[in-house]
């Protein structure tokens, strides 16, 4: 029992360091942008850039009209496909899972190739390249947003919560709003951080389509700075988590949400 | 004119017929089952009355309205599950007064309503609680009250039972009941547990790959089955391989032996299969009743019922009989006496 409880905590241990020793080895060298002592210079400058904020925001913008747009387009659509196509579930996964295959770059190299020449030419103009960008963007988002949406759904035996509902008077808008989306929340929250995250980091589609985005901006100042970049990466390593601590916060907030459980006990 | 009138329903899923030709009439306030083993359409049949499923072809009416082709959220008909299907972020009181909400009374009166209706059910207090913190049994209660909140006009249960286990199950039996002559709510009850069936129901639909067996009160569905199925499905039976002898006076052959029926009977010389309930045979000769001679072969002692197994000439028969303090049992290999009147053995017809 003692040996097992031994060799359980030097796996956890070395798993720890495994993930901790280069966050510390990150945070220790940004700290040394003056010579001889720890400062926050690094983190002065960062912060201090515009082009930090205005990126950061853009690419956060970005972010929440990829979600949204999204949620729109998966939810309804697993959301069926639960319901009255389950066979075709097999070829939903599938085609949920060709953005793991399909290598960015290629991807933007098919966006632009069709949509920047007429009848398209979205790239005509900075708002319709945005679009092409979200568009992008769902698409890389599509594995963890399915995925997450049709766990959710299967954790709630959809088929029959909509047939209660039904048989209670609700008609679609009632049931998707009052019954299912509230029951999704845990599961969309957790596919929404995912796909915030992804955009946040982006690099190759975003300097492709040459829209400022926070992981060009971010490539950049790793070409030619040498402390800034560590403190950006603390920088955004915190904003991530501080997400991740929203989403429990939301989530717990709910009672009802947190166990879901609506077969046999 | 009945209350619901169900007139020759049919579905099809693809090339399998899962229903054919179900025709019943309910009348208000009625308790109707639907028996049958998984896959006989009772599920289907009932979902088509919920408005689930579209029928292939055939009318359903309520209350004198075609509700065949109308869409579930319009049919007044409250529905509950084997699942339960609580709505799992909604607490007792909201999942109850879902309906109520929705057919646009005010949140107060929803409430007062949703008060009354965990009053029926005997959980007053667990308005605020979530369907996770509640007992399977609990949570098909709220699912209860949740459908009958809306005052639907006909109540569907599907197999509202199978999840529980066996103590809560004869709990919540008597109770469904109980409320359904409260409330005199006309109610159709899917299962596949005959003894559910015969103890709730003022009528029993027996079904078997998607027909209509049989109709009628537990009692005569019990004692007067109309077709073999029915008769292998409901209760223990004695099946016996005989020959007809003299089909005016109602005399067969089990192997050497002779059982006399009450005729007529099928032509002289034909081979029929009689059946028997265990519980009308008796141990030990009787004067005018049919004597056969056989084996013990096994006795088992079941508590209030001791069934006594005979091999008798190329048939085994069980024999129920009540224990008694007085009761002496016979032993496995003694050569034993049972008898039954003639009345009590019918020739079951081919099994189709």
């Amino acid at each position: 029992m003692k040996r097992g409880a031994f060799w359980s905590w030097l796996w956890v241990g070395l798993g720890i360091a495994y993930f901790a020793i280069p966050l510390i080895a990150t945070l220790e060298f940004s700290l040394k942008a003056e010579r001889g002592r720890y400062s926050l210079a690094a983190y002065r400058t960062v912060l201090s850039d515009p082009q930090f904020a205005s990126t950061f925001s853009f690419s956060a913008g970005i972010a929440i009209l990829t979600i949204l747009f999204s949620l729109l387009l998966i939810v309804p659509t697993v959301y069926w496909v639960h319901l009255r196509l389950p066979q075709i579930r097999p070829a939903m996964e599938f085609v949920a899972f060709l953005p793991f295959v399909l290598p960015a770059i290629v991807l933007v190299f098919g966006l632009i190739r069709i949509y920047s020449r007429p009848p398209f030419a979205l790239t005509n103009y900075v708002w319709s390249t945005n679009l092409l960008l979200v568009a992008a963007y769902m698409g890389l988002a599509l594995p963890y947003m399915y995925r997450s949406v049709d766990t959710g759904m299967r954790a709630i035996d959809v088929r029959t919560l909509t047939e209660a509902a039904q048989s209670l008077g609700a008609g679609w808008p009632t049931i998707v709003g009052r019954v299912i989306f509230p029951n999704l929340r845990t599961a969309l929250l957790s596919g929404t951080f995912l796909t915030f995250a992804i955009v946040l980091g982006e690099y190759t589609i975003a300097s492709f389509l040459a829209r400022p985005m926070f992981g060009p901006y971010l490539a950049n100042m790793v070409r030619n700075k040498a402390y800034e970049p560590a403190a950006l990466s603390i920088i955004s390593f915190a904003l991530t988590w501080a997400m991740m601590g929203g989403l429990q916060w939301v989530t717990h907030r709910t009672p009802g949400s947190t166990q879901v459980t609506t077969g046999p006990r | 004119m009945a209350f619901l009138e169900i007139d020759q329903l049919h579905k099809q899923f693809g090339d399998l017929p899962a229903v054919s030709g179900f025709d019943v009439d309910v009348e208000q306030g009625e308790f109707l089952s639907l028996l049958g083993p998984s896959g006989c359409g009772k599920t289907t049949a009932l979902r088509m009355i919920a408005g689930f499923e579209r029928p292939t072809s055939g009318t359903i009416h309520l209350n004198g309205r075609d509700i065949t082709n109308q869409p579930p959220n319009r049919r007044h008909i409250g529905m509950v599950f084997q699942s339960y299907a609580l709505f799992p972020n909604m607490t007792v009181a909201d999942n109850v007064g879902f309906g109520l909400k929705l057919k646009g009374m005010t949140p107060a009166d929803a409430r007062r309503r949703a008060g009354e209706l965990l009053e029926l059910i005997q959980l007053p207090d667990k308005g605020g609680s979530y369907p996770y913190q509640l007992s399977g049994g609990q949570q098909q209660r709220v699912a209860l009250a949740r459908a009958l909140a809306i005052e639907p006009q006909v109540l569907l249960l599907d197999e509202p039972l199978s999840a529980l286990d066996a103590k809560i199950r004869v709990e919540l039996r008597a109770e469904i009941r109980r409320i359904q002559q409260q409330l005199h709510i006309t109610t159709l009850y899917v299962t596949h547990d005959q003894e559910e069936a015969m103890s709730l129901s003022d009528r029993v639909v027996v079904m078997n790959k998607g027909f209509i067996e049989q109709v009628g009160p537990p009692f005569e569905i019990y004692n007067y089955p109309r077709t073999a199925f029915v008769a292998h499905f409901v209760g223990q039976l004695n099946v016996m391989p005989v020959r007809v002898v003299d089909a005016a006076a109602g005399r067969v052959a089990l192997g050497e032996q002779t059982i006399i029926l009450e005729p007529p009977l099928a032509a002289n010389g034909q081979a029929v299969t009689l059946a028997v309930r265990p519980e009308e045979l008796e141990l030990g000769a009787a004067e005018g009743h049919n004597n056969l001679r056989g084996l013990v072969e096994s006795v088992n002692f079941l508590g209030s019922i001791v069934r006594v197994r005979v091999a008798v000439d190329g048939a085994t028969l069980s024999a129920d009989l009540f224990n008694e303090r007085l009761l002496t049992l016979p032993k496995a290999g003694e050569a034993v006496t049972i008898n039954f009147p003639a009345h009590a053995a019918w020739v079951l017809e081919e099994q189709g």
